[in-house]
């Protein structure tokens, strides 16, 4: 693989959805039907941030969208707006992922807790503004918190297990484009 | 940044373009969604209808080995439970007792008033496939569907309570909206003061009702079954029983198990007849009438 950029550029793509379809796959499990007074992290988003924020050409925009959607379909959210906050985030981790592979993890993990709040709150004003119902707030602070408190850890695995490394300054493609 | 941006500069814009599009399309479905709600759920349906049967292979494996592991885990606690259950056996075998006498009773009563409980009362039995995959919604799909004749609105249970009702049904699937979900309002009455009610999920196990009439003749403990009101459901079904919330709320203790929601009935309510004209006047028959109604006879 490492000899074939392009190669691994598709495989990259190809780890990507397989991991966010399994994540989709274990929330649907019916292990246990009880409503939770808490709320798990919801690990698509910190998922796809610590993709974007590192390696962004793994996580191009079509599959995002593609993937998300599916999620918004599947997990009976109001279809699209999820999605579509989801790329604008993307997009802007994406446009700073160049500036992001310089800075220490704090200051990662900073910038990225800093979007899920700002997405986590535009999510449920757009929601207030259609008159949705929405659910209990404290469930969403929950999510919201223990979501920033688990992406290190979906970095390291995602480093470790995936492979999703920030490339070394001056790395190229097989094109001789430096990425 | 030195980096040269030569090569990508007719790509750029493009690309922008293409994002901004993106998001456009995204808000748009939401809004047609917000908009003209059935239709985006119809194609949501569609698509449930097609992602989670390819799923089951894997599905039903997978939570059959999770929950092995958890029965396992279980097996621990196993000699308290059986001394628990050989006691609580022992005041069955009381129960058990009664409730043969009320049995025959029962029948006994039944027979000399002519009662005829509701013949077209059956049901579809569905296994649970997925749930809603949110903490937020509290769902469940089942792999019976408009194929088993299912339709919108009709009930579900489990072997003892109302769990919840159909809505969204695909070709061999459709969505169960469980008692506990945040849009669930299901009128119910309760017994034995016959105080009606609605039962309004809020995402908590033990969901509260509203709307009571008068709060003091409800105590903890009563029975709660649907009322049947507005025909959104079959009356009589049983629900659960009423309980004290640490906020102080009156709220309901679902009868059914929602730990282990495995095997749904969903309930074939056929909808009952609505008597709507006030009834014809009983007056001795006149003369026109009896004309107007030979004449019908005749032609």
């Amino acid at each position: 693989m490492a000899e074939n950029p392009t190669m691994q550029v598709w495989t990259g793509r190809a780890v990507f959805t397989f991991v966010m379809i399994a994540i989709i796959f274990i929330q649907l499990l019916p292990l246990d039907t009880r409503p939770d007074n808490w709320a798990a992290p919801d690990l698509m988003l910190t998922g796809a941030l610590a993709w974007t924020a590192r390696r962004p050409d793994f996580a191009p925009v079509f599959l995002v969208a593609a993937l998300f959607l599916l999620a918004d379909f599947l997990f009976q959210r109001p279809p699209g707006l999820w999605t579509g906050l989801m790329v604008i985030m993307t997009e802007i981790f994406r446009t700073r992922a160049r500036h992001i592979r310089n800075v220490p993890l704090m200051l990662e993990w900073g910038s990225v807790a800093a979007g899920v709040v700002v997405i986590t709150l535009v999510y449920r004003v757009a929601l207030t503004i259609v008159m949705t119902p929405q659910p209990p707030l404290g469930l969403t602070l929950i999510q919201m918190a223990m979501t920033i408190a688990i992406y290190p850890l979906v970095v390291v695995i995602a480093h470790f297990i995936f492979g999703v490394a920030r490339p070394a300054p001056g790395q190229t493609d097989s094109l001789g484009h430096r990425i | 940044m030195a980096r040269d941006r030569q090569s990508e500069d007719y790509v750029t814009p493009l690309r922008r373009l293409f994002v901004g599009l993106l998001v456009l399309a995204m808000l748009g479905l939401f809004l047609i969604w917000r908009i003209d709600s059935p239709r985006v759920e119809r194609f949501r349906a569609a698509v449930i209808d097609r992602v989670v049967p390819s799923f089951e292979w894997a599905l039903v494996p997978v939570t059959g080995l999770v929950n092995l592991a958890q029965d396992f885990q279980s097996y621990q606690q196993l000699a308290a439970q059986n001394d628990d259950l050989r006691r609580e056996l022992q005041q069955m075998k009381a129960w058990k007792e009664a409730a043969a006498q009320l049995q025959q009773e029962n029948a006994k009563l039944l027979g000399l008033n002519n009662v005829r409980l509701d013949p077209q009362l059956t049901f579809v039995t569905g296994v649970v496939m997925t749930d809603s995959g949110s903490p937020f919604r509290q769902s469940v799909l089942v792999n019976v569907g408009a194929r088993d004749g299912i339709l919108d609105g009709w009930a579900t249970m489990d072997g003892i309570g109302l769990v919840g009702r159909i809505s969204g049904v695909g070709q061999e699937i459709s969505r169960v909206i469980l008692l506990t979900d945040t849009s669930s309002r299901i009128p119910v009455t309760v017994q034995p003061s016959g105080q009606r009610a609605i039962l309004a999920g809020d995402n908590t196990l033990n969901p509260p009702i509203e709307f009571l009439d008068d709060a003091d003749v409800v105590r903890p403990g009563d029975l709660v079954v649907t009322s049947g009101d507005g025909g959104v459901f079959p009356p009589d079904l049983q629900v659960g029983q009423v309980a004290r919330g640490t906020d102080g709320r009156l709220r309901v203790r679902l009868s059914a198990d929602y730990e282990r929601l495995k095997f749904l009935r969903v309930l074939r309510a056929q909808g009952h007849e609505i008597i709507t004209d006030p009834g014809g006047l009983l007056a001795p028959a006149t003369t026109k009438a009896v004309d107007v109604i030979t004449d019908a006879t005749d032609g």
